[in-house]
């Protein structure tokens, strides 16, 4: 065993020399760190997003829960989860295959992953940021009410009965 | 080659074998060699394996060498490359790894250099080899890989605290083991 202890200097230089194994370019590294970033950047505010959105849908359907909560399902952008799914599994993907050998503590960052999502989500639909973004910009499509939920809105002929 | 770099820290080897003398590497596997066979023998109880495993690690850690940040301990990093090949095998292997009978590997480092401990040490692998894994690789870094406490916790990506805790039921379990023997 001692000569074979003494050949792994050996076998480990010639390795390299003879099939030509060469480090990893800097930029290979830091293309990884951006795309982690990216990736885990992108999941975090498509979470966010989604979050904020469905607990503002839920909230401002009072009685008729169920019948909101249905048509949010079927208007529900879907794609826009898997997004944010992919991007998650790619960030941590990524983070293990670039940063294999330093102290990363996975279910951790998950949790805090997590709980960072739904902090952020409830700040952002306390501040009122879920009302604005449901008139404007990309969210505006989403958000805008089927023509059958006019009759309920104030100012409408039902709402305006119901208002009297 | 070793007399050049005998004064210069790990960090600084890998320093310039990154920016302009890759042959320089032989130095790092020269001074790690023993310590992580030690190591992967430790984990893996398999001495071929354990030579694949070391051999394997060197070369993953001179590929992924710029991605090392060498404000960090290189002795850190190479100990968890070791460790994720070895878990690796095992996983691999799905098997309880047999007991060894009288295999040790020669280290550098004069550390054993009176007769009761070397009395000690040797009882002490004993117990180890004979305790679960959970247990006794935090035990084998901290008494015969001599790290501390925070290397541990760099090494097995677990916290500073259930570093301690680790090791302290280690030691509780080791005490049953040995007794019995």
């Amino acid at each position: 065993m001692s000569e074979e202890l003494k050949s792994v200097t050996r076998n480990v230089m010639e390795r390299i020399h003879h099939e030509k194994i060469t480090m990893r370019p800097r930029i290979y590294f830091i293309f990884g760190s951006v795309l982690t970033f990216i990736g885990l950047t992108a999941s975090i505010l498509t979470s966010v997003f989604l979050f904020s959105l469905l607990r503002f849908s839920l909230r401002s359907h009072g009685p008729m829960g169920a019948y909101r909560w249905e048509q949010l399902v079927s208007n529900f952008p879907w794609w826009a989860l898997f997004v944010a799914l992919f991007g998650l599994i790619l960030g941590i993907w990524l983070l293990r295959r670039y940063e294999f050998s330093y102290k990363m503590n996975f279910r951790v960052i998950a949790l805090g992953f997590i709980l960072a999502i739904i902090a952020t989500g409830f700040v952002l639909d306390m501040t009122g940021l879920s009302d604005v973004l449901s008139r404007q910009g990309p969210m505006k499509g989403i958000m805008r009410p089927s023509s059958s939920d006019d009759m309920f809105r104030p100012g409408s002929s039902f709402g305006g009965f119901y208002n009297k | 080659m070793e007399q050049n770099t005998e004064n210069l820290s790990d960090e600084e080897v890998v320093q310039k074998v990154r920016s302009f003398d890759q042959e320089l590497y032989a130095v790092i596997v020269d001074r790690y060699q023993g310590k992580l066979l030690r190591y992967a023998l430790s984990l893996i109880k398999d001495e071929q394996q354990s030579l694949d495993v070391v051999q394997e690690s060197f070369i993953k850690a001179f590929v992924n060498l710029q991605g090392f940040d060498t404000k960090k301990k290189f002795s850190s990093w190479i100990y968890r490359i070791v460790h994720n090949e070895a878990m690796n095998i095992i996983k691999k292997y799905h098997k309880e790894t047999p007991l060894l009978d009288g295999i040790d590997f020669p280290s550098d480092e004069n550390i054993e250099d009176d007769f009761t401990k070397q009395e000690i040490t040797d009882a002490v692998k004993k117990c180890l080899r004979e305790i679960p894994l959970l247990y006794s690789e935090p035990l084998e870094l901290r008494y015969v890989e001599e790290k501390s406490y925070e290397e541990i916790s760099d090494i097995l990506h677990i916290p500073l605290g259930t570093v301690a805790i680790r090791i302290s039921r280690a030691k509780k379990v080791m005490k049953r083991v040995c007794q019995k023997n």
